[in-house]
């Protein structure tokens, strides 16, 4: 057992390992070329709308004059796929994750992934990709566990053999339960929380909280004048009456002040705890949480939509998050970017769906992103998102802020924390650079994508823009 | 409407109990003591005393305060309603029972141990539910965690910040000013410890935008004030501080602490209602003061007043204050005991005190020709304010 071994013993292993590395493995060309149904699959999953990936007349009318892949699939086209996996002796990369796999480092994550974009590529283009096994480190205490990165690059090549991109890629091959935290108490995901105060109701208030109940934000009406109230009253303030009903709110709106608490600490809450004052689109304001963003990310103006938080086993309290923006219509010129520039953010519900139908889309039948009893056993909470995916929903952040139009030219992403279930993904990004390259207009744009645990994703995509 | 007691009555007499963090007594005892300090320094026996005004959030019952204080025979008690807020509101009650004839000589006083036992910072987070209105309202704002009185405070102060480009420097600013007074006043809990601009950036977080320098002390003590006609303050022991004018104001759509839900939240209307009474009453104008004592709970809800009570245009407060107009030799010198930031919290009562010692010229940083003094009372809550003048 690997745990056992001496320093010498695992100085020897790391040279084994070693040995593998400039090697080059044999091509692997796609099993299918490029191809409408996998990019309609992905997009879905990815809920990404560019109609270039899918629709032929706007694509016609696009920077490529016809459907293109989304660029973030690089490396979907040549995934092995549902198929068992057959150690290739001729490969250096599934060499050592062999020999790793023996040695007890079980557990896999990805860590790094570099996409370079050479060009965009079309339906009918057929990949091939060389894998060559660039670096192995020292065994490493992670918070995952004791472990090995293994660093590839692969180089893609299409049927003419014209090179269209390339992917730095790094793995940290890991024995489970050898983590930081392995066993360790967490305080605060395994201390007992009492709940939140509960809502004081009566015959004037009950509607609203059925309402939550249900999931509807309910908004007190006069039903003589049609005039909103909150907090609801017994009467109607403009005309009188006391015919008082409700309407159900779109769940919109924008963030018209909040306060970020620190100090006293309830012990119902998580602290920095923010709490905003919703202005609704209906025109009323009301007191609530937003949630899905760190406080630093606060701003008066930000637009917001409702969700409906369980606190009790009868009480949903509405509270808010940052808005997911509609898709930018007209592609931003490169004129008007300007470094600083923020985007908006943008909150990815993280649903098991997602993160199965994301693994599946990107072709990636690894067990830990679809299978909760084996992700737990190779050291995982849960099953969580794979790399590909994290960076299809930056691609996707990034070209809803940017406009259909936008040329990536790669993108660059480092993993933190886990993407698990039942948790949100908050994407927030800026221009961090512009230049001009080879006759392009391009912007760099830094993002990072936050879960409840800390960033899970971070890393930059340069863009190029229209000039005009 | 107009007030018709205006400069009827006077303060004649105040009487405090030292401000501590853990005065080691009961608040009933401290409560006697209070009151009957502002009967000696006014020279009344308290036996005469026949009218009892307090306000809510008081535990030490007006009969009870009577039995100790050895006072016969009450005609006019009352408690005033939203804690702070009524502070000048004791005074307004007790300015109309003595105008009215319910009573001559009224105790107007406050004690607690705010710090020692139930800490008042603490909020409301251990309400139960209920289903009674004032329970209910609290529904909008507990379960989502804007539990504290800071927290309501900044819920306004964040959104003045983005209408007025006013900084948590503007804020801090108020505090440096308090702690200069209080820094000279041996009775100020921070006497000798004044803070620089660069500590209240420092001092960390509360609820943001508020730091801890932002925010007022929990102090054990008691503070009482006694309110006569101006007529028989003549016959007192001291200069009567007449009372120009006291009035309370509540203002539509007014909630307690957190009136979010208006089409504007960056002013304080119930201040402003105050204002315009004591202005028309009174015949006086913001030109007519030389020093107040504006209610400072928390320092943000400063700013709003100075321009409800016409020192200021709106949204301009801040420049006021960059420009040192609050400070000792300032157009407005603010809260000469240091406040309740580096005084004491004796829910502004100690502040009025302080504003009949400028009157009397007796207070320990005495502002050069006082002929009348703001005092203001809690802010985000229904509120009060008066006016105090020089004796003719
Ligand atoms: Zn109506």
């Amino acid at each position: 057992m690997s745990d056992e071994m001496t320093d010498a013993q695992k100085e020897a292993f790391a040279a084994k390992l070693r040995r593998e590395v400039g090697n080059t493995g044999t091509p692997t060309t796609a099993r299918d070329p490029v191809n409408q149904p996998m990019i309609r699959h992905w997009c879905d999953a990815m809920e990404d709308a560019n109609p270039l990936y899918t629709d032929p007349d706007a694509a016609k009318r696009g920077p490529h004059q016809e459907i293109t892949a989304p660029p973030a699939m690089l490396n979907a086209w040549t995934m092995i796929g549902l198929v068992p996996r057959v150690s290739d002796p001729e490969d250096p990369a599934s060499g050592v994750y062999a020999m790793l796999d023996e040695a007890g480092y079980v557990g896999v994550v990805a860590t790094n992934s570099e996409h370079v974009y050479h060009r965009y590529l079309k339906l009918g283009d057929h990949l091939t990709g060389v894998v060559k096994l660039v670096d192995v480190s020292d065994e490493k205490q992670t918070a995952l566990g004791i472990g090995h990165f293994v660093t590839t690059e692969t180089e893609y090549h299409d049927q003419h053999g014209n090179h269209v991109g390339s992917m730095f890629f790094r793995i940290l091959k890991f024995r489970p339960g050898t983590g930081r935290t392995a066993g360790a108490i967490d305080g605060d995901s395994t201390t007992e929380r009492p709940p939140r105060p509960r809502p004081s109701r009566n015959q004037n208030t009950d509607f609203f909280w059925q309402g939550s109940r249900g999931g509807e934000l309910r908004i007190q009406q006069c039903l003589d004048c049609q005039r909103l109230q909150h907090p609801p009253g017994t009467r109607c303030p403009g005309c009188g009456a006391t015919n008082m009903g409700h309407t159900v709110a779109c769940g919109k709106g924008a963030l018209y002040s909040y306060v970020v608490a620190h100090h006293p600490r309830v012990p119902s809450f998580d602290y920095p705890l923010s709490i905003g004052l919703v202005e609704l689109e209906e025109g009323v304001r009301l007191v609530s949480n937003i949630t899905d963003c760190g406080p630093d990310q606060l701003k008066v103006g930000m637009p917001l939509e409702a969700w409906h938080m369980q606190t009790h086993e009868d009480v949903s309290l509405p509270v808010f998050r940052p808005a997911r923006l509609p898709r930018n219509l007209t592609t931003l010129a490169f004129d008007d970017v300007n470094v600083g520039d923020e985007l908006p953010l943008c909150p990815i519900p993280l649903t098991p769906t997602l993160i199965v139908s994301t693994a599946i889309a990107s072709r990636d039948y690894q067990d830990v992103h679809h299978d909760r009893d084996m992700a737990t056993k190779k050291g995982s909470e849960d099953i969580f998102m794979n790399i590909l995916t994290s960076s299809g929903l930056s691609a996707r952040y990034v070209g809803d802020w940017a406009g259909s139009d936008a040329v990536f030219k790669n993108l660059k992403i480092r993993l933190g924390a886990p993407n698990y279930p039942d948790d949100c993904m908050t994407m927030s990004g800026s221009v961090t650079a512009k230049r001009e390259a080879d006759g392009e207009a391009i912007a760099e744009i830094s993002f990072q994508g936050r879960n409840s645990r800390g960033p899970h994703v971070t890393g930059t995509v340069d863009v190029a823009l229209p000039r005009a | 409407m107009t007030l018709k007691y205006a400069y009827h009555s006077a303060i004649a007499g105040i009487g405090a109990t030292p401000f501590t963090k853990d005065s080691g007594r009961t608040p009933m005892d401290q409560a006697v003591e209070a009151c009957l300090a502002a009967c000696e320094d006014a020279g009344l026996p308290p036996e005469k005393v026949n009218g009892m005004v307090t306000y809510s959030a008081e535990q030490n019952p007006e009969i009870e305060v009577a039995r100790n204080l050895g006072v016969d025979e009450l005609t006019h008690f009352s408690m005033v309603h939203h804690g702070g807020g009524a502070a000048c509101g004791v005074i307004a009650v007790a300015c109309q029972a003595v105008y009215s004839g319910a009573a001559d000589y009224v105790l107007c006083y406050r004690a607690f141990n705010e710090r020692s036992w139930h800490r008042f910072g603490a909020g409301v987070q251990d309400r139960p539910a209920g289903a009674e209105a004032t329970e209910v309202s609290f529904s909008w704002s507990s379960p989502f965690g804007l539990v504290t009185p800071a927290s309501w405070v900044a819920m306004f102060a964040t959104r003045y910040m983005h209408e007025f480009g006013a900084t948590t420097e503007d804020f801090g600013r108020v505090s440096v000013v308090d702690r200069a007074f209080a820094a000279t006043n041996p009775y100020a809990h921070f006497f000798q410890r004044p803070i620089t601009l660069e500590d209240h950036q420092n001092s960390r977080w509360i609820v943001e935008p508020l730091r801890l320098l932002d925010c007022c002390q929990e102090t054990d003590g008691a503070q009482a004030l006694l309110v006569t006609t101006a007529e028989r303050a003549k016959d007192l022991k001291q200069k009567p501080a007449v009372i120009a004018s006291a009035a309370q104001g509540a203002a539509e759509d007014q909630h307690m602490m957190r009136s979010y839900y208006r089409d504007s939240i960056t002013g304080i209307p119930e201040m402003g209602l105050c204002a315009h009474q004591l202005y028309q009453s009174s015949g006086l104008s913001a030109d007519d003061i030389q020093t107040a004592i504006i209610y400072d709970h928390f320092t943000p809800l400063v700013l709003p007043q100075l321009e409800e009570f016409g020192f200021c245009q709106r949204g301009e407060a801040k420049d006021f204050i960059r420009d040192g107009h609050l400070e000792r030799a300032g157009r407005l010198p603010i809260n000469t005991n240091g406040g309740q930031l580096g005084e004491a919290y004796i829910h502004g009562l100690n502040g009025i005190a302080e504003g009949v010692r400028q009157i009397r010229g007796t207070s320990v940083n005495q502002i050069g020709n006082v002929e009348n003094v703001l005092a203001t009372a809690g802010t985000a809550v229904p509120t009060s304010a008066l006016i105090l003048s020089q004796p003719n």
